[in-house]
């Protein structure tokens, strides 16, 4: 993947991009071949993202959030 | 009163502007009480604070968004009100009616303007849409609506915080809807009251330091249905302009269908229940889009096969080439042999033809050397009959001086009525043509 895409919303912009390029049959050997490449790295952050929410729903109080960003930052301003 | 006016001390300069007076502020006092007590009676809508009672009359601050009076009711006239007991209480949103009244004061007591009610009762449905409706054009009329539905919302955001009551069957059905989405990420909490008269600002705090906290993309606000003074904190007007001038998208679920709160109109989405505002915080159903990623990751497997297979013929056709771009050529160097050979054989026979040829007037030659004389006296005959030819040549006659007419044609025009025919003539002189134009016949 040349860049790791701004959002999971333009991965799936492009991703349908690829394969609209790809149904028409118009893309050349070499094209076809950097498209499907390009598309799996797509599928691989977009099935990372929804990894990212899938695994169990975190619930936090406003004030733990806080410290924990706290206790986050500490280390780094030592 | 101005003659009652102290008179100026004695030869002491004039403080101050030049104005009337000084006069005594007791009386001052008294007047200011029968101007204020002249003023129109009006009714008033607002919010009660700070209820407190004496022996003789009960007091209050009646309040809203922008500004405060303080109230006064003696008690007989807030028993001949006959509300319900308790009913004036903090929070209560309350008609008035009355006028300005201003205390002045005594020997002891301290002075103290307020709004002398006279009557009191509840606020309605209809005295608070009234309110709301008001309030709703204003926060439009100055762009306050447009701002949040501006700013994007993220498809899938990692976090999301929610401000709603603690207990409650709103935040139960929120979890069930994100969970239902398939989303399992992370919720900010930041639990507020709902109802009572401090819920408005509690709200707005909560709404401010949720957006405060980097992680969070957006923001839902929820509580269940009730009625309109039950979900009035949410037309708080300082509320709604906090919620209106937030960068974090917030999702209003407020009551029901029907309800329809100010802070609907100034969130980026309104949503009728608790449900739909999970949808619209986590816009991407999880379920599904695991099924769509398969199948984009089918398709892409089928375009890169499909990709290679339908030029493998034609890749098989270029790795055959040599073999027979070989035998093409073989093919082409035999004809082009035959071609040769075909042509020398034809340059022999045309040689021997030729050789043929020369023999023939080899011998003509010496057969005519043979008649010599014969052709000499003939020769001789035919050069004075090309003499005599040559003496009638118009060429001969035109270096005389004459000159030869033509038409475009280049036949020769040979009388007047031909050339005035011919229009535009040719001149032949024994050095050259020019061109004429014949214009009348003489």
């Amino acid at each position: 993947m040349t860049d790791k895409p701004d959002s999971y919303e333009v991965a799936v912009e492009r991703l349908e991009q690829i394969i609209d390029r790809l149904d028409s049959g118009q893309a050349g050997l070499r094209e076809t071949l950097d498209l499907c490449s390009e598309g799996r790295d797509l599928v691989t952050y977009c099935s990372a993202e929804l990894d990212a929410v899938g695994e169990g729903l975190k619930e936090l109080k406003l004030d733990e959030l806080a410290t924990k960003l706290a206790s986050s930052a500490e280390p780094g301003t030592a | 009163m101005e003659e009652e006016a102290i008179s100026a001390a004695d030869s002491a300069p004039r403080p101050g502007p030049d104005l009337p007076g000084p006069f005594a502020v007791g009386r001052y006092a008294r007047k200011l009480q029968e101007e204020m007590r002249r003023r129109a009676r009006v009714l008033l809508v607002g919010e009660v604070t700070g209820v407190g009672r004496s022996k003789v009359q009960a007091y209050f601050e009646l309040r809203d968004g922008e500004g405060a009076v303080p109230c006064a009711i003696w008690l007989d006239d807030l028993e001949k009100a006959g509300l319900p007991s308790g009913a004036l209480r903090d929070g209560a949103e309350v008609v008035i009616a009355g006028g300005p009244d201003y205390y002045p004061g005594g020997g002891q007591a301290s002075p103290s303007f307020s709004f002398r009610a006279t009557h009191v009762r509840l606020a309605g449905e209809g005295d608070l849409l009234a309110r709301l409706e008001a309030l709703r054009k204003q926060l439009q009329a100055e762009g306050l609506f447009e701002l949040q539905k501006q700013l994007a919302r993220p498809l899938l955001p990692k976090t999301i915080g929610v401000v709603t009551a603690e207990s409650g069957a709103a935040r139960r059905d929120l979890l069930a809807g994100l969970e239902r989405r398939g989303w399992r990420g992370t919720v900010v909490w930041a639990f507020a009251p709902v109802q009572d008269r401090h819920a408005a600002p509690r709200i707005a705090a909560a709404i401010q330091d949720l957006a405060a906290q980097p992680q969070v993309e957006a923001i839902v606000v929820t509580r269940g249905g009730g009625s309109l003074a039950d979900l009035w904190a949410f037309c708080d007007e300082t509320l709604c302009r906090t919620v209106a001038m937030l960068r974090v998208p917030v999702i209003s679920a407020v009551g029901h269908e029907r309800d329809s709160t100010l802070i609907d109109d100034v969130a980026a989405v309104a949503c009728s229940t608790p449900t739909h505002a999970a949808e619209a915080a986590v816009r991407l159903d999880c379920v599904a889009a695991r099924g769509e990623l398969e199948r984009g990751l089918a398709s892409l497997r089928r375009a890169a096969e499909s990709g290679v297979r339908t030029r493998t013929p034609h890749l098989v056709a270029l790795a055959r080439g040599p073999a027979r771009a070989l035998r093409r050529e073989r093919l082409a160097l035999n004809q082009k042999t035959r071609e040769i050979r075909a042509a020398s054989e034809r340059g022999i026979a045309e040689r021997l033809g030729f050789q043929r040829r020369l023999a023939t007037v080899v011998l003509e030659r010496a057969r005519q050397r043979a008649a010599g004389a014969e052709m000499e006296r003939r020769r001789t005959a035919l050069h004075r009959v090309e003499v005599a030819l040559r003496a009638h040549e118009p060429e001969r006659t035109l270096e005389r001086g004459y000159a030869l007419v033509e038409d475009r044609a280049g036949e020769p025009v040979v009388d007047a009525a031909a050339a005035v025919a011919a229009g535009r003539v040719k001149l032949r002189f024994a050095d050259g043509s020019v061109g004429a134009k014949i214009e009348e016949q003489d």
